[in-house]
């Protein structure tokens, strides 16, 4: 797995006082890290403090979820393996958009699955916590 | 529909200056919707940062790659019909969600397929500009 930083000249860092753009992406790689866990160990808690209350995604079928539906999803994750490679963060002062591929594996009423999707996360940074506030999923190169 | 969620001003204050954003925001969406209708690279160069992160049909595209495509694209008889947005404020940014659909051609046929997408908007400089972009198909 790599991790690229991409901060962007010209803007005005939101974050913490005395973090580094780095430290930033550092962070929020690590919090992308324990929301992929997350599904592994249908852990609802730890997503909870990740995820903005007005967070929204969409999956891979077009369906648009808020937090609740994400939270109830994980405590019936089927997912087995949960792998992020290519992940790349871009600060925008005090926002961040995180793009890369996930692979999942799982198995789902007995059937085993494998899907590779890409995704693209927007992060905010309120009072110094970092939050995802937005995601998208969809099919790699359909 | 929009929806504040940052507040860092008296209520009524921060849900004029809200509204005023997803104002302004939405009239970015239409500006982009008509430029690329339009293969106008000038127009879209204005207001996509050079950053651009967009997912478009399943792979990552750069500004570069996008505004290349759109230049080349030839004239096609595709059309897109947005549908209901909503609009949330985070500090400097501003998230559109929302769906469209998409008619076009193939194999003679008419082909219809519905989109999802969610857009990021950042306040630099003085002006807004699209810095992530991404769509989902819709299943039926």
């Amino acid at each position: 797995m790599w991790v690229t930083l991409l901060a962007c000249a010209g803007t005005l860092a939101g974050y913490a006082p005395g973090e580094s753009d780095s430290d930033a992406a550092a962070k929020i790689i690590a919090m992308e890290r324990l929301w992929s866990q997350a599904y592994v160990n249908k852990d609802a808690r730890a997503l909870e403090r990740i995820l903005d209350d007005a967070f929204v995604n969409i999956d891979s079928d077009g369906n648009l979820q808020t937090k609740s539906d994400l939270l109830a999803e994980v405590k019936t994750s089927t997912t087995v393996q949960f792998l992020t490679e290519s992940m790349v963060v871009h600060l925008h002062g005090d926002t961040a958009i995180v793009t890369g591929v996930f692979l999942v594996k799982g198995v789902d009423r007995g059937k085993p699955y494998a899907q590779r999707e890409r995704f693209l996360d927007t992060w905010f940074c309120r009072r110094g916590q970092w939050v995802s506030t937005s995601g998208l999923v969809t099919r790699a190169e359909q | 529909m929009f929806l504040a969620c940052a507040t860092t001003q008296p209520g009524s204050a921060q849900e004029a200056a809200n509204s005023d954003i997803a104002t302004a925001v939405r009239a970015l969406e239409h500006q982009w919707f008509e430029a690329q209708a339009h293969n106008d690279n000038h127009a879209l160069d204005l207001f996509i940062d050079n950053d651009l992160v967009y997912v478009e049909y399943g792979r990552l595209v750069t500004k570069g790659d996008y505004l290349l495509r759109v230049r080349s694209a030839k004239p096609q008889p595709t059309q897109i019909v947005m549908e209901a947005t909503t609009v949330r404020t985070f500090g400097s940014a501003a998230i559109v969600v929302g769906s469209y659909r998409e008619t076009g051609v193939n194999n003679g046929r008419a082909v219809q397929k519905r989109w999802r997408f969610v857009d990021t908007w950042v306040y630099k400089k003085g002006r807004w500009v699209l810095v992530a972009a991404a769509a989902s198909a819709v299943s039926k």
